[in-house]
C-alpha cells in the first residue's frame, strides 16, 4: 500500500539547507492502521505531503498504492489522490458552504452522478454522526464537529487510504475521543488509516504500530 | 457537471465585485471603440462602393471627329477590359450641356468666339474597371491612345477616399490592441483576485484529485462571462449611438458622401464583437494562474 525507500527531503531557505527528513524508509500494508508519532516539527506533515504527492522528495522513493509518486504526471497525481482521502488539524472546510454542500463539493467536482450525491453524503455524515447538523455552517459547528465534517468530506468518495494530519491536535479529550472513534470506525470499514499525532498519550492508546519520528529520522517502528 | 462549474463561475464573479466590473466595463470600452471604427469604415466603404457604381472616366479627345471616326473609337474602346459603357460627347453637345448647367446666364457662351469645350469619350467601368487596380490599368490604356488629350474623372478622388480608408482601418485596429490588451490585463488582475479568494476551494479540489482542466474550468468560464457581458453591453451602446446619432448625422454624411442611409453593423459583424469579447475575456481568465503543483 506504501512504501518508503530511503526518502530525504531538503528544503533550501536562501543559502540554508534545512533537513526536513533524513534517510526515512518503512512499508505499510493495506488495511493497517498505523500511527505516526512525533513533537511538532519532527517531519510528521512533510512525510505525509509526499505520501499524497504534495512535494516530492529530495532523495530516495516513495511508492503509494503501487505507484512511483516521483515521476508522476499531474494528471495521474489527481487520480491517485482519487483515492486518498485526506483530513488536516484545521478541517480545511469551505467557509461559504454548508456541511452537505461541502461534502458534496468534492464528490461533484470528481464527476459523480448528481443522483447519486444527496445518498452518498447523508451516508458518510451519518457514518460520523453528522447528519442532523447538515445544513450548518462552517462557523456555527463546534471544532469537534468540524474535524467530524472533514472526516465526512474524506470517507464521501469511499478512499483505499485515509492520511489525518493530526486531526485532534487541536481539540479537547472528549472530542478527540469521538473522532479517534470515527477513524476507527473508517479503519474497520477496510480502509488503510495512517494517523499522525504528536500526543504520545493517543498514540499509546492506540495501541496500533506506531512509527516514531524524531527531528526527521525515522527512530521507533513498533507495534 | 457543465452546470456545477458555471455556477461556481457565477459565484466567482459576484466574489471579484468591482474589480469583474472594471473588466466588464474596459471590455466594454474596447469593444465599443473597435465597433464604432468599424461602422464608420463599413459605411465609407458603402460610399466608396456606391461612388464607383456613379464613376465615369473621361477621356478629353484631340478634335471633334466625324461620326464614323466616333463609332470606331467608342467599338475599340469598348472591347477594352473593364469598360461597361461608353459614350461620344461631341463640341457641341459639350457647350449645350454648359449651357443648361449655367441656366440664366447660358448667353455669356454665346459670346465667346468660338466653341473651347473638347470632345470627349464618357466611359462607364464594369465592376472589376471600377476597383484600384482596374480603374489604373484602364486609365493607363485610354492615355495611350493617339486621339486622347487628356483624363479626368473621379479616381483620384476615390483614391485617396480608399487609402483614407485604409488608414483609418488601421487606427482602428491600434487602438482595439492596445484597449484589449488593457482588458485582458484587467480581466487577468480579477481573475487573480477570485484565486485568491477561491484558493480554499481550488486546494480541495486539488487534494481531492480533480482534473486541473476541472480546477481552472470556473476561472474561464467567469472570464468568458466577463467578456460576453462586456460585449453585449459594447454592442448596445453602438446601438444606442447608432439610434441617437444616426439620424442627426445622416444628411450631412448624404451631403458629403453620397451614402443615402447610414448602415449599422451586419449581423456577423456583431456576433464577431461577440466573439472577440469572449475571447478576450476567456484569455484573461486562463492566463490566471494558482499555485503550481511540484
Amino acid at each position: 500500500m506504501i512504501e518508503l525507500h530511503r526518502v530525504s527531503k531538503i528544503y533550501a531557505v536562501g543559502p540554508v539547507k534545512v533537513p526536513a527528513l533524513s534517510d526515512v524508509s518503512f512499508r505499510i500494508a493495506k488495511g493497517e492502521f498505523v500511527t505516526l508519532c512525533g513533537p511538532s516539527g519532527s517531519g510528521k506533515t512533510t512525510l505525509l505531503r509526499l505520501l499524497y504527492r504534495d512535494d516530492v522528495p529530495t532523495e530516495g522513493e516513495v511508492e503509494v498504492l503501487g505507484e512511483e509518486l516521483t515521476q508522476l504526471t499531474r494528471t495521474q497525481v489527481a487520480a491517485l489522490r482519487r483515492s486518498i482521502g485526506i483530513v488536516f488539524q484545521d478541517a480545511k472546510l469551505l467557509p461559504g458552504r454548508t456541511v452537505y454542500e461541502n461534502v458534496a463539493f468534492v464528490l461533484r467536482v470528481l464527476g459523480t452522478p448528481r443522483r447519486e450525491i444527496t445518498g452518498r453524503v447523508f451516508d458518510a455524515l451519518r457514518a460520523v454522526g453528522l447528519s442532523a447538523r447538515a445544513q450548518a455552517f462552517p462557523a456555527q459547528l463546534s471544532q469537534g464537529e468540524a474535524q467530524r465534517a472533514a472526516l465526512a468530506r474524506a470517507i464521501a468518495r469511499k478512499p483505499l487510504l485515509l492520511i489525518a494530519d493530526e486531526p485532534t491536535g487541536s481539540l479537547d479529550e472528549t472530542m478527540a475521543a469521538e473522532v479517534l472513534d470515527i477513524v476507527k470506525d473508517i479503519w474497520a470499514g477496510g480502509t488503510t488509516v495512517l494517523f499522525a499525532t504528536h500526543q504520545a498519550t493517543l498514540a499509546a492508546a492506540l495501541q496500533r504500530r506506531t512509527l516514531r519520528l524524531l527531528a526527521g529520522r525515522l527512530v521507533k517502528d513498533e507495534g | 457537471m457543465f452546470g456545477f462549474l458555471l455556477g461556481e463561475a457565477l459565484r466567482d464573479l459576484r466574489r471579484a465585485g468591482h474589480v469583474a466590473v472594471s473588466a466588464i466595463l474596459l471590455i466594454t470600452l474596447s469593444l465599443a471603440a473597435l465597433g464604432a471604427f468599424w461602422l464608420l469604415s463599413s459605411n465609407l466603404s458603402l460610399a466608396v462602393a456606391q461612388f464607383r457604381e456613379r464613376v465615369k472616366i473621361v477621356v478629353y479627345l484631340k478634335r471633334d471627329l466625324a461620326a464614323p471616326e466616333a463609332n470606331a473609337l467608342i467599338e475599340r474602346v469598348r472591347r477594352m477590359p473593364g469598360v461597361a459603357m461608353v459614350r461620344y460627347v461631341g463640341k457641341t453637345e459639350a457647350l449645350g450641356t454648359l449651357k443648361q448647367v449655367l441656366g440664366k446666364e447660358a448667353s455669356v457662351a454665346d459670346l465667346l468666339p468660338q466653341n473651347p469645350l473638347p470632345a470627349s469619350l464618357e466611359v462607364t467601368p464594369t465592376e472589376e474597371g471600377s476597383t484600384l487596380s482596374g480603374a489604373r490599368n484602364l486609365v493607363t490604356r485610354l492615355t495611350a491612345m493617339p486621339e486622347t488629350e487628356e483624363i479626368g474623372g473621379g479616381m483620384e478622388w476615390m483614391d485617396r477616399f480608399a487609402h483614407g480608408q485604409r488608414l483609418l482601418w488601421l487606427f482602428a485596429l491600434g487602438v482595439g490592441a492596445v484597449l484589449a490588451a488593457a482588458s485582458i490585463l484587467t480581466v487577468s488582475t480579477a481573475t487573480a483576485l477570485v484565486l485568491h479568494a477561491r484558493r480554499e476551494e481550488m486546494e480541495i479540489m486539488r487534494l481531492v484529485g480533480a482534473p486541473e482542466l476541472v480546477v481552472r474550468m470556473p476561472l474561464l468560464l467567469q472570464g468568458m462571462m466577463q467578456g460576453l457581458i462586456g460585449a453585449v453591453l459594447a454592442v448596445w451602446v453602438l446601438i444606442g449611438c447608432y439610434a441617437l446619432l444616426g439620424p442627426r448625422i445622416e444628411p450631412l454624411v448624404t451631403e458629403t458622401l453620397g451614402v443615402t442611409r447610414l448602415a449599422f453593423l451586419r449581423p456577423l459583424n456583431v456576433l464577431s464583437l461577440m466573439s472577440a469579447g469572449t475571447l478576450l475575456g476567456g484569455l484573461g481568465g486562463w492566463l490566471a494562474r494558482g499555485r503550481p503543483e511540484p
